[in-house]
């Protein structure tokens, strides 16, 4: 019973840490010890896996938005400076 | 993918700048204002705003050129100007709220839409539910998103635009990250329905 609750109580804070630590873990600036902390939080975890996954997907997905295609702005900017100068 | 490259003659363009030669200040101007502008549309969503910001933001970059040392790169300090104006028009229009509680609540049970095929930016609804996602974001998250993971500056020079210690701008970029992901899991729950 006792050992239970501490792998449990190991496991929420395995999961608390890990989810704060999944953008790190994706930027690739975890330690390598961290790294495998991550890892394998991640193995035993659906919820982290899924999330982990998902946020992959969604940053590429970002990185992937089409900007609007837009004329130059650059000579506004000018003809206002030079007017407001 | 980072920062626009500098060009060799950029520190030159500054000094001159800084010494009063307007030329030289317009020639930062050409090379800067498009990518600021797509920044701070992505931020204000609105096209003749962020014209407007754009041209505010380059101003006052040129008011205040003398106090600009040179520490950082130029396309930094624009961009910090230009978010600066972008963020403080936002707050005017709709006050801050409270962000505390964003993906602390209980966990959705949301299917793992990793691997649908459908999930490309691309694709209208999606495109939709990613930009709404980011522009529902509180400014001082919306920025590092933004800076970081669409215009795809890397941490160090996004948190310095930012004027953000690295921790402090990771924080912020991991939460605004969750929020918009966890956006897409409620557009597929609904689509689920």
């Amino acid at each position: 019973m006792i050992r239970r609750l501490l792998q449990r109580r190991r496991y929420m804070r395995e999961h608390r840490w890990t989810h704060a630590h999944l953008s790190d873990y994706v930027d690739d600036d975890l330690s390598p010890h961290e790294r495998e902390r991550v890892e394998e939080h991640v193995s035993i975890c659906p919820h982290c896996t899924r999330v982990l996954r998902t946020l992959r997907r969604t940053l590429q997905s970002l990185m992937d938005l089409p900007a609007e295609p837009h004329p130059s702005v650059a000579d506004g900017v000018i003809e206002r400076l030079r007017r407001e100068r | 993918m980072s920062g626009p490259a500098p060009a060799s003659d950029e520190p030159e363009l500054v000094e001159r700048s800084r010494a009063g030669d307007r030329s030289a200040f317009e020639e930062l101007v050409r090379r800067h204002a498009d990518r600021l502008y797509a920044v701070v549309l992505r931020f204000v969503a609105d096209a003749d705003e962020a014209e407007d910001v754009t041209q505010e933001a380059f101003l006052r970059a040129w008011r205040s050129i003398g106090s600009f040392e040179g520490r950082s790169r130029f396309f930094t300090w624009i961009y910090r100007i230009g978010i600066n104006e972008a963020k403080r028009r936002t707050e005017r229009k709709s006050p801050a709220r409270a962000f505390g509680s964003i993906e602390d609540g209980p966990i959705e049970e949301a299917p793992d839409w990793s691997e649908a095929p459908e999930f490309r930016a691309e694709q209208g609804d999606l495109r939709r539910v990613l930009e709404d996602a980011v522009r529902a974001l509180p400014p001082e998250y919306r920025a590092p998103l933004i800076l970081r993971d669409v215009e795809g500056l890397s941490t160090q020079e996004a948190a310095e635009v930012m004027e953000l210690g690295e921790a402090a701008f990771k924080s912020r970029l991991h939460r605004a990250r969750l929020a918009v992901r966890r956006a897409v899991d409620r557009y597929y729950l609904e689509g689920e329905r």
